[in-house]
């Protein structure tokens, strides 16, 4: 970090031709005007909470009772009654439950597979189907929410039992008997479709004579996959773990809405554990101490993606 | 450029292509086809509620044949409480967004065209913020609204809705002021223009595209927030849709089921209309932004 | 008509951009000494019976010279919702002047220093004298002052539908002990195959399992679990395994509705669908069931209420206890210690707090009156059912507690919940509450 502070701004500007090239005395007015105010709001609205969440996570703080007149240092109390509790590593396995199954498995694999068919000549109707999984992503997550609420209604008259009903199966209070189940399918749903873009965007770069040369060798289509397209591909899917990592940490609104953390905190996602434990049950510092731990793990895997997609960033 | 690829293509493949149309390439294609339609079955079907609901006269919680009727967007626009939560989402999107992107336009330019000491550092800075899941700090960050007296207010939770947005449109922005050949600017400064003239006459006009993409994430991604705006706002008359919708659905004994997904649709519109009119355009740009940046 | 609702859009809309520009809540004093005050309300029963009363108030005011007008805040809320909107509130400095409150929220609030005392006020107050002494021992708080002035008071009893048990050819007299009460919901469920009691429990409902669930069954059996001499929580008292038993028996004989319980807002499938439909026959429920629950306007109205519903006490838990009622008193109107208008807001509160608008809202909500001087003043004199909660007043029983209430809730919550998930059997559910209170509470609140 400290070498990049350091970069003198000479050696910026000339691997830079089109930079203009001004004396240092004027630059910093300009930037201060044009970049100050951007910095400071950075400052202030994300930096801050991140370092208060930090100071608060070491505190007892609490928001009602009396702790909250005279909120004390704890040191790391919060950390170990947190990584002792039951309730908080089973909403950290929650977490990782829904990661793995929603984000890393089923959105890779379906937004995949729907790249790599849009990606066929011979598949007509591109524009439709396209839009089609464009949908999910383009609705707030709000409505994502209201229409699984429908599909997945206990009684017989809901989308899926409706749909089983078809093929003779019994309806089922998906919400209560396989909630996990249920909320990863939806948070798959909504992500597919930022998969096949970012899994589009990443084939168009590969350069059709590789394929064709596979082919022609007598490659299976699958073998073409695996030993010439996907190695190619390596940057972009470990850059897209990354992203779907931390935006399906942070989800919060669908699972808050479908289930509110239930049946018996079943679904009781880290999102969600931390709004309990900071706002319905006021205790600041353990959900602070809660959101830091989430932020360590978020760190740490985002860089086992990097160093696995070997490529610079 | 397809159409030619294709045609200088086509005598090599045309041989192999007829080749290929072999059963086993049938059953390949007919696999494909099924998997496609049922995968944008899976991203549709959800939706069949909504829409029957929304144009259904006595709508349930779940799919049935509606009596069609538009009474449930009239009603809507003619209830007490609902036009308002309309009203404040556009505000806070729209407002957010603004604010969002002239601070973006302003910083994207001075990260561009100045060359200063920790200029990377504050870029890869505000990159590493994006791996900050927001609830994480969403606790500490209402202690801080409620110290700055802009807890409960919409100006309050614009500011935090816009600043959010701010790394990625600090990097589109740069990006986009990046592509633009300086030497224009310093011709139009030449001809007697102020920096602020050569920037509102040259630069302005061609980052049209990456400021869209900007834009339309921003609005997407204010529009769209939910957890912000239950945390930040408590008085009822300030509440966005988000919140409108999740609590008029929480009220299980008497939700209004048409009512609620006309909301909805309302709800869905401006961010998809906005969506597919600059899909085509747009993708690569923001994509490009958010990825290689 | 539709013209009046797109100017009232439009008006909306202008109000709404105008508020962009800087405004916040509590009215303040106009120029000309006038006061606006801020009451909020949760419950529709309430909002409605509040808006009621405020002409009433304004034009008492008037003729006293003195010009303050109401603003309600009506918002249809959880108390779980409420509580946290209002916490969140009250720590910005932006609540309203006049809060609706419960007990559990008297306790926390009061304690954060959230809530102003309302000592001097009654001291000064005539009417202060015509509480019932059981009353104003319930809502003294731990530092000897009152933060709160109940509305209403009730007693939580078992509501059982008298109806469907005559059918069933079930006992209907009032149950001695808990044993004897299972035997019977055993019969009522071998015949119809439905899980025939609800009691709250688990973590999705919140507060009320503890305030409306498990503290009426462990006050019933023991009163010992909260120590005002040192305010802690004595979590060895024997109570404590007792109720985490009985919930066991419950749940593993099949009685309690587990499913419904577990889900989001889990006193709808119960009380509001299973309970009205006969499909749930016993459900601890307060004196405001008759009105607030299931009366003509209330949640889901039950036809012929007072016919096919009837009440029974708590079964005596461990041997040599005696049926009881649990009385409910612990909350009421409050004022948020930043209010600028703190005398008006008490002038209001005492309207509210006397004669007839106080039986309006009684019988509105569904509630016995606090109050010695009540019962002949209409409309509450002619509600037989909530007279009698009256009287029962008087010998039910309540536990005072303080500070940590909040705690043990969420701890009881959580072990109840590991009852109804199968994870835990009486004892497990006690060793896990144990460890759980301890922690929530520290060591300060926990009795050596």
């Amino acid at each position: 970090m400290t070498t990049l502070v350091d970069v003198p701004a000479s050696a910026q500007t000339a691997t830079r031709p089109s930079a203009p090239r001004r004396r240092r005395g004027q630059t910093w007015p300009f930037v201060l005007i044009l970049l100050g105010p951007s910095a400071v709001l950075i400052l202030v609205f994300i930096v801050l909470p991140a370092v208060y969440g930090l100071w608060l996570s070491l505190t007892n703080t609490q928001l009602t009772g009396f702790a909250a007149r005279d909120p004390k240092f704890v040191g790391l109390d919060n950390y170990t009654y947190l990584l002792t509790s039951a309730d908080f590593l089973n909403s950290l396995g929650q977490t990782g439950t829904f990661l793995l199954f929603s984000a890393i498995i089923g959105q890779t694999v379906l937004g995949m597979v729907a790249a790599i068919l849009l990606s066929r000549p011979w598949i007509h109707g591109k524009g439709f189907f396209g839009a089609a999984v464009l949908m999910p992503m383009v609705v707030p997550e709000v409505v994502a929410s209201l229409t699984w609420a429908s599909v997945l209604a206990t009684s017989p008259e809901g989308t899926l039992n409706r749909l089983l009903n078809i093929f003779g199966g019994e309806p089922t209070a998906w919400l209560q008997t396989a909630p996990m189940m249920a909320i990863i399918l939806v948070n798959i749903w909504r992500g597919l479709a930022f998969a096949m873009i970012m899994f589009q965007a990443a084939l168009e770069d590969v350069p059709a004579e590789l394929i064709e040369a596979a082919r022609v060798d007598g490659a299976k289509a699958v073998q073409v996959f695996r030993h010439v397209t996907l190695p190619l591909i390596r940057g972009p899917v470990f850059l897209y773990l990354l992203l779907t990592t931390i935006s399906t940490v942070g989800v919060f609104g669908l699972v808050y809405f479908l289930t509110r953390g239930g049946p018996g905190g079943q679904t009781r996602i880290a999102a969600i554990y931390i709004y309990e434990r900071a706002l319905q049950f006021s205790q600041i510092g353990i959900g602070s101490a809660a959101s830091i731990i989430l932020l360590v793990i978020v760190l740490v895997l985002g860089a086992v993606y990097v160093r696995l997609a070997k490529v610079e960033v | 450029m397809t159409i030619l690829r294709s045609r200088t293509a086509a005598p090599v493949l045309n041989p192999r292509r007829r080749r290929r149309l072999r059963p086993v390439d049938v059953a390949q294609r007919s696999v494909g086809y099924v998997l496609i339609v049922l995968l944008a079955l899976f991203c549709l079907v959800p939706f069949a509620w909504v829409v029957l609901s929304a144009v259904d006269a006595d709508a349930g919680a779940t799919v049935q044949i509606p009596a069609f009727s538009f009474d449930n967007f009239i009603r809507f626009f003619t209830a007490s409480g609902t036009p308002l939560l309309l009203i404040n989402s556009l505000v806070i999107a729209i407002s957010s967004t603004v604010l969002n992107l002239v601070l973006g336009i302003a910083g994207g330019y001075a990260l561009s065209r100045f060359a200063f000491p920790g200029r990377r550092f504050f870029m890869f800075g505000i990159l590493l913020i994006r791996v900050i899941p927001a609830p994480a700090t969403i606790i500490a960050l209402y202690l801080i609204m409620v110290n700055l007296g802009l807890a409960n207010t919409l100006h309050g939770l614009i500011i935090v809705q816009a600043v959010s947005g701010l790394p990625v449109t600090l990097w589109l922005m740069k990006g986009t002021v990046d592509a633009v050949p300086v030497e224009l600017e310093e011709a139009a400064w030449t001809d007697g223009n102020t920096r602020l003239q050569a920037v509102r006459r040259i630069v302005l006009p061609l980052i049209g595209p990456g400021l869209g993409a900007a834009a339309m994430l921003m609005f997407m991604g204010s529009w769209g927030d939910f957890l912000t705006p239950l945390v930040m706002l408590q008085n009822q008359d300030l509440y966005p849709l988000a919140i409108g919708l999740f609590r008029a659905f929480s009220e299980r004994n008497v939700i209004d089921w048409g009512l609620l997904a006309a909301s909805a649709v309302i709800y869905v519109l401006p961010p998809a209309v906005l969506y597919m009119l600059v899909r085509k355009h747009l993708l690569k740009s923001s994509l490009g932004g958010a990825l290689k940046g | 008509m539709k013209r009046t609702y797109v100017a009232a859009a439009f008006t909306a809309s202008v109000v709404a951009a105008a508020g962009l520009t800087g405004c916040s809540a509590g009215g303040g004093d106009g120029s000309d000494g006038s006061v606006t005050i801020t009451i909020m309300e949760t419950k529709q029963t309430n909002i409605d019976a509040i808006s009621k009363e405020i002409p009433g108030f304004e034009a008492e005011m008037a003729e006293q010279g003195k010009d303050i007008k109401v603003e309600l805040i009506a918002d249809v809320l959880t108390d779980e919702q409420f509580m946290t909107k209002m916490t969140q509130q009250l720590i910005a400095g932006q609540a309203p002047d006049v809060l609706d409150i419960g007990e559990n929220m008297a306790i926390s609030w009061s304690s954060a220093g959230y809530l102003a005392p309302l000592d001097d006020y009654l001291s000064e107050w005539d009417g202060w004298s015509h509480y019932y002494p059981a009353v104003k021992e319930a809502i003294t708080r731990q530092d000897g002052q009152v933060y709160s002035l109940p509305s209403g008071a009730g007693v939580l009893n078992l509501f059982y539908r008298k109806d469907i048990l005559t059918e069933l050819g079930v006992d209907t007299s009032q149950p001695e002990t808990w044993d004897e009460l299972i035997g019977r919901l055993v019969e009522v469920k071998e015949k119809t195959g439905d899980t025939p009691i609800v009691i709250p429990a688990g973590t999705a409902w919140g507060g009320g399992t503890w305030g409306e669930g498990f503290m009426p069954l462990l006050g019933g059996t023991d009163t010992e679990f909260y120590d005002t001499e040192t305010d802690t929580w004595d979590l060895e008292s024997p109570g404590w395994l007792a109720v985490f038993e009985l919930y066991d028996d419950l749940v593993s004989n099949g009685l309690m509705p587990v499913e419904d319980l577990q889900n989001p807002n889990p006193w709808e499938p119960t009380k509001y669908e299973k309970f009205p439909e006969g499909e749930i026959q016993v459900a601890a429920q307060g004196t405001w069931g008759w009105k607030f629950d299931w009366g003509p306007n209330g949640a889901t109205p039950i036809e012929g209420l007072v016919e096919k519903v009837s009440t029974w006490q708590f079964p005596g838990l461990r041997s040599g206890d005696k049926p009881y009622g649990w009385s409910n008193t612990g909350g009421g109107y409050a004022i948020s210690e930043d209010s600028e208008n703190k005398e008006a807001a008490w002038e209001f509160i005492k309207y509210l707090s006397t004669g007839e608008p106080l039986a309006e809202q009684l019988v509105a909500s569904g509630a016995a009156s606090a109050r010695d001087d009540l019962d002949d003043v209409a409309p509450y004199s002619e509600e037989p059912q909530l007279l009698q909660a009256g009287e029962d007043l008087g010998e039910s029983v309540f536990v005072v507690t303080g500070d940590g209430a909040a705690q043990i809730g969420q701890a009881v919550a959580s072990a109840t919940e590991l009852i109804l998930s199968g994870q835990a059997d009486g004892q497990q559910a006690y060793d896990a509450f144990v460890k759980d209170a301890t922690d929530l509470l520290g060591p300060t609140l926990v009795k050596e």
